[in-house]
C-alpha cells in the first residue's frame, strides 16, 4: 500500500465522518428543543432583543454560583 | 451537546481555531518540500537584478503585472512557455500578481531590449500607442538600494542555501556561477560592473554620467531586472 | 458606585467610530482616483510631475486597499465590538478600569500603526504582497494591536453576566483568532539587518527590509491562503457578527432561526480556509489544491447563504419596515449583496470560468460588490444604529439617508456591471485565435478597448464616495445638533429627523 492509496482511505474515511458528525449535528439541533440548562434554543435570541444593561439575562452567570 | 461550547469561551475558541487551522494543515505543508527545488537553468539573482527586483517590489509594479504564464495555447503564444514551479525557487516574495491590467512579465527579457525598456519607462505610450501606464521618469533620478540587495542576498545564501559563488547546472549542460561580493564595497563593485553594461546600451545622458560617476540610478537596476526574466 | 445606575460606557466605540468614517473617506477617495487613473493616464501625474512618484497608480494602490481593509474595515469592526460586545454579554466597560485602560490603548496604537502604514506605502516599503505590505516593524506593531483586542475581546467576555455567547461574539472571537493565524503565518520573514558580509561587516541596507521565509510557489500558497481568508475573517465573518445583532435589533425582530446560525457558524469556520486554493487555479501549485479550493468554494455558498437566508427571513412579515425605514433597507440589500457575492465568487472559482476570469476586471468587480454592497452598507447601517445610542440625540436627517441609500446603490451596480463587462470582453479577447491560429489582438487592443468601461466604473464609484460624504456629514450634524433623546426612545427603530 503506497502512500496516495493511504491518502485516499483517509480522505473517503474522513467525508463519511464529516457527513455523519454533520447529519447528526442538525439531527441533535432539531430533535431537541433544550439545551441542557433548560433553554429552547430560539431563547437565545433575546440576548440581542434586551440587551440593556438592567435587563435579565436569559442564562444569568450568577444562576450558577448560587447552585 | 455542541450548545456547551457557547458558555465556555475558552473551549468555544479551541474548536473555532482547529477547524480553521485544519485546513492550511492539510493544503498547505505537505507541499513544502517539493515546490522549492529549482529547475535547472535557473539562477539566483545577481545584485543588481535583486535591487532591481526591489525598485519592481517599490513601486508595486506586480499591481498591474502578473508574472504566472498558465497552460493555454493564447498564453503560451503571447507569453512564451507557462511556468513552472522550480522556476522560482528563487523567488521571495513570489511576483505573480493578481491582476493583468498590463501583460504578463514572465519571460519579459526574452523579447524586449534595454533600449525598449528605456523609452517605455519615460514614456509608456510612446512606445505603446494607446497605453495607460504612467511614466516612471523619477527612476531615472532616484539611486538604487545596493546595500539593501546585498543584505538580502547574505541572508538568502546563510538561511535558505541560495547557491551564491557556486556552481548552479544550465539547461546546455554548462554551469554557471552567480557572484556575490564578499564586502560591501566589492557587492557595489561588481554590482556596477553589471550596470555598466546596460548603460551603454542607453541613451538618457544623466543616467550614464551617473553611472560613470559609481552612482546606479533605479532604472539601470530595473533593467537588469527585467532583462533576466526568462 | 452600587447606587448610581450602570451603564454602558461608549468611550473607545466612539473614537473607532471616528476613524471608521476618516479612514472610509480616504480608503474611497483614492479608490476613485485609482479608477480615473485607468479611465484618463493624464491622472497620475495630478499633482504635478514632481510628485509623481506619490500620486502615480501602482504606489496609491497598497494604499486604497489597505486603507479600506485596515482602517475603514476594521475600525468598524472594532467599533461595533466596543458597542456591541458589551450590550449582548451585559456587562459594561466601565465596570473595568483594566479593560478601559486596555481599550484605549488599543486605539491609540491603532492609530499610529495607521500612520505609520501610510508613511511606509507612500515611501514605496512594501513587500509586495497583498494586503500583508507592511515590513517587519510594522506587522510587530500590528499583532500588538491585536493581541490587545484580543484583551479586549476575552476581557470582557470574562467578566460578563449573560453566560450564554450571542452569535455576534462567536464571529468576534473567529475574527480574532482567524485574522491572528493566518497573519501571523503568511508574515514570517527574516530582517536583512542582521546579514554579516565575510569582510565582518553588519548593519548595511535598509533596516526595515526583510526576505520572505518561503519562496515561490510555497510563497504564493501562503499568501492566498491568507489573502483569501484575510477576505473571509475581515470581510465576511465579523459583518455577519454584525448583521446579526443590528438587523435584529433595528427591526425588533428575533432572528429567524438560532439553529440555523450554529450551523452556519460551524459550516463556515471549516469550510472557508480551504477555498484559498481558488487564487491559483492553473499556476503552478499542484493539481488537487487547485481543485480542492474549487471544490469548496462551491461547498461555501451553503453556510454563505445559511446566514444570508437567516437574515432575510428574520424580516419575515416585517417587509413594511424595508420600505419605511433607510436602515433597514441599507442592512437588507447588504445581506442581498452578500448572497450575490458569495454566488459570484464560488462561479468564478470553477476552473473553467476562472480561465477567463482570473486577471481581469470581473474579479475586481466581485471584491467591489462585496465590500461596497456588503461591508460598506453594513457598517454604514451599524454606525447609523449606534449613533443615537452612544451621542443619545436622534439621527439628523433622515431624507438625507435614504437620499444616500440610493446614490450608492446607484453607485454600486454601475460599478459591477462595468467590471463584468470589462472582465469577460478582456479574457475573450486575450484569448481569441484568428482564422489561421495566431493571436487575434495585441495586448494594448485588450487595454483600449476597456475605456469606457472603466469610465463609467470611475463615476460608479464617485457616487458611492458622495454618498460616504453624505453619511459623515450626517453623523457629524447627529453629534452635534440633533434631537436630545429618551432612553426609552432607543428601544428598537432608530429615532431619526426628518
Amino acid at each position: 500500500m503506497n502512500i496516495a492509496e493511504l491518502q485516499a482511505y483517509g480522505y473517503f474515511a474522513l467525508t463519511a465522518i464529516l457527513v455523519l458528525v454533520l447529519y447528526g449535528y442538525i439531527y441533535h439541533l432539531y430533535s431537541k428543543r433544550e439545551d441542557a440548562d433548560g433553554h429552547d434554543y430560539e431563547e437565545y435570541s433575546n440576548i440581542a432583543l434586551k440587551d440593556d444593561v438592567t435587563d435579565t439575562p436569559v442564562s444569568a452567570i450568577s444562576d450558577d454560583k448560587e447552585k | 451537546m455542541f450548545h456547551w461550547l457557547e458558555k465556555h469561551p475558552f473551549f468555544f475558541a479551541v474548536g473555532v481555531f482547529i477547524a480553521i487551522a485544519f485546513a492550511g494543515l492539510i493544503e498547505i505543508v505537505p507541499n513544502f518540500a517539493q515546490a522549492s527545488r529549482p529547475v535547472i537553468g535557473t539562477t539566483p539573482y545577481s545584485t543588481l537584478e535583486l535591487a532591481g527586483r526591489h525598485v519592481y517590489i517599490k513601486n508595486s509594479c506586480n499591481a498591474c503585472h502578473s508574472q504566472l504564464i498558465r497552460p493555454f495555447k493564447s498564453e503560451t503564444d503571447r507569453y512564451g512557455h507557462y511556468s513552472l514551479s522550480g522556476e522560482y525557487a528563487y523567488d521571495r516574495p513570489f511576483l505573480w500578481g493578481s491582476k493583468r491590467t498590463g501583460p504578463d512579465l514572465m519571460r519579459v527579457g526574452n523579447y524586449r531590449t534595454t533600449d525598449w525598456h528605456e523609452n517605455h519607462m519615460k514614456n509608456p505610450p510612446s512606445v505603446v500607442p494607446g497605453s495607460i501606464m504612467p511614466a516612471y521618469t523619477w527612476m531615472f533620478k532616484n539611486i538604487a538600494d545596493i546595500n539593501t540587495a546585498y543584505a538580502e542576498q547574505l541572508t538568502v545564501a546563510q538561511f535558505f542555501a541560495v547557491p551564491y559563488n557556486k556552481e548552479v547546472p544550465m539547461r546546455d549542460g554548462t554551469t554557471k556561477i552567480v557572484k556575490m561580493g564578499a564586502s560591501v564595497a566589492d557587492a557595489n563593485a561588481l554590482a556596477l560592473e553589471e550596470a555598466k553594461v546596460i548603460a551603454a546600451d542607453m541613451k538618457d545622458q544623466d543616467v550614464k554620467d551617473a553611472v560613470a560617476n559609481g552612482q546606479i540610478p533605479e532604472i539601470v537596476a530595473l533593467i537588469a531586472y527585467m532583462n533576466s526574466l526568462k | 458606585m452600587e447606587n448610581r445606575p450602570l451603564e454602558y460606557d461608549y468611550t473607545v466605540a466612539k473614537l473607532f467610530m471616528l476613524t471608521t468614517i476618516l479612514t472610509g473617506i480616504v480608503g474611497m477617495l483614492i479608490g476613485v482616483i485609482l479608477a480615473f487613473q485607468l479611465a484618463f493616464p493624464e491622472v497620475n501625474t495630478i499633482l504635478g510631475s514632481g510628485l509623481a512618484e506619490y500620486t502615480n497608480f501602482s504606489r496609491l494602490r497598497p494604499l486604497h486597499t489597505d486603507a479600506v481593509i485596515f482602517g475603514f474595515t476594521l475600525s468598524g469592526v472594532f467599533a461595533t465590538w466596543y458597542y456591541v460586545g458589551q450590550r449582548v454579554l451585559k456587562v459594561s466597560m466601565a465596570e473595568s478600569g483594566f479593560l478601559m485602560f486596555i481599550g484605549k490603548l488599543h486605539f491609540v496604537l491603532y492609530i499610529i500603526g495607521v500612520a505609520a502604514v501610510i508613511f511606509s506605502l507612500f515611501a514605496g516599503v512594501t513587500t509586495s504582497k497583498e494586503y500583508a505590505e507592511f515590513e517587519w516593524p510594522i506587522d510587530i506593531a500590528i499583532v500588538v494591536v491585536w493581541v490587545l483586542w484580543g484583551i479586549s475581546v476575552f476581557g470582557l467576555i470574562g467578566i460578563r453576566r449573560e453566560k450564554s455567547l450571542y452569535i455576534s461574539i462567536w464571529y468576534y472571537i473567529a475574527t480574532f483568532l482567524g485574522i491572528a493565524m493566518l497573519y501571523l503565518f503568511n508574515n514570517m520573514e527574516i530582517p536583512t539587518m542582521l546579514a554579516a558580509s565575510p569582510a565582518g561587516e553588519t548593519g548595511f541596507g535598509a533596516w526595515y527590509h526583510s526576505v520572505s521565509m518561503y519562496a515561490g510557489t510555497n510563497d504564493a500558497l501562503v499568501q492566498w491562503w491568507y489573502g483569501h481568508n484575510a477576505v473571509a475573517f475581515g470581510f465576511t465573518v465579523p459583518i455577519v457578527a454584525m448583521i446579526y445583532y443590528f438587523l435584529p435589533k433595528e427591526s425588533g425582530q428575533a432572528i429567524y432561526s438560532y439553529k440555523l446560525s450554529l450551523l452556519s457558524f460551524w459550516g463556515l469556520m471549516f469550510v472557508y480556509l480551504w477555498a484559498g486554493g481558488h487564487h491559483l487555479i492553473y499556476s503552478t501549485v499542484p493539481d488537487w489544491m487547485q481543485t480542492m479550493g474549487s471544490v469548496f468554494s462551491i461547498v461555501l455558498i451553503l453556510p454563505s447563504w445559511g446566514s444570508a437566508i437567516n437574515m432575510l427571513l428574520t424580516m419575515k412579515g416585517e417587509w413594511q419596515q424595508v420600505a419605511a425605514s433607510p436602515l433597514i433597507k441599507f442592512m437588507v440589500l447588504g445581506s442581498t449583496f452578500y448572497m450575490f457575492s458569495t454566488l459570484e465568487g464560488p462561479i468564478q472559482a470553477i476552473k473553467s470560468v476562472n480561465a477567463i476570469a482570473h486577471f481581469t476586471d470581473w474579479i475586481v468587480g466581485h471584491v467591489h460588490d462585496g465590500v461596497l454592497g456588503w461591508v460598506g452598507f453594513m457598517i454604514m447601517a451599524a454606525l447609523y444604529h449606534m449613533a443615537p445610542r452612544v451621542f443619545k440625540r436622534e439621527i439628523y436627517s433622515k431624507s438625507l439617508m435614504a437620499t444616500q441609500f440610493w446614490i450608492q446603490t446607484l453607485g454600486v451596480v454601475l460599478y459591477f456591471t462595468s467590471m463584468w463587462i470589462a472582465g469577460i470582453t478582456q479574457g475573450m479577447m486575450w484569448r481569441a485565435h484568428d482564422e489561421f491560429g495566431n493571436l487575434a489582438y495585441s495586448f494594448i487592443d485588450t487595454v483600449t478597448v476597456l475605456h469606457p468601461y472603466y469610465t463609467i466604473r470611475g463615476v460608479g464609484g464617485l457616487l458611492y464616495l458622495v454618498g460616504f460624504l453624505m453619511f459623515a456629514y450626517n453623523i457629524y450634524k447627529t453629534m452635534t445638533v440633533g434631537r436630545k433623546v429618551e432612553e426609552s426612545e432607543l428601544q428598537n427603530a432608530s429615532p431619526m429627523g426628518a
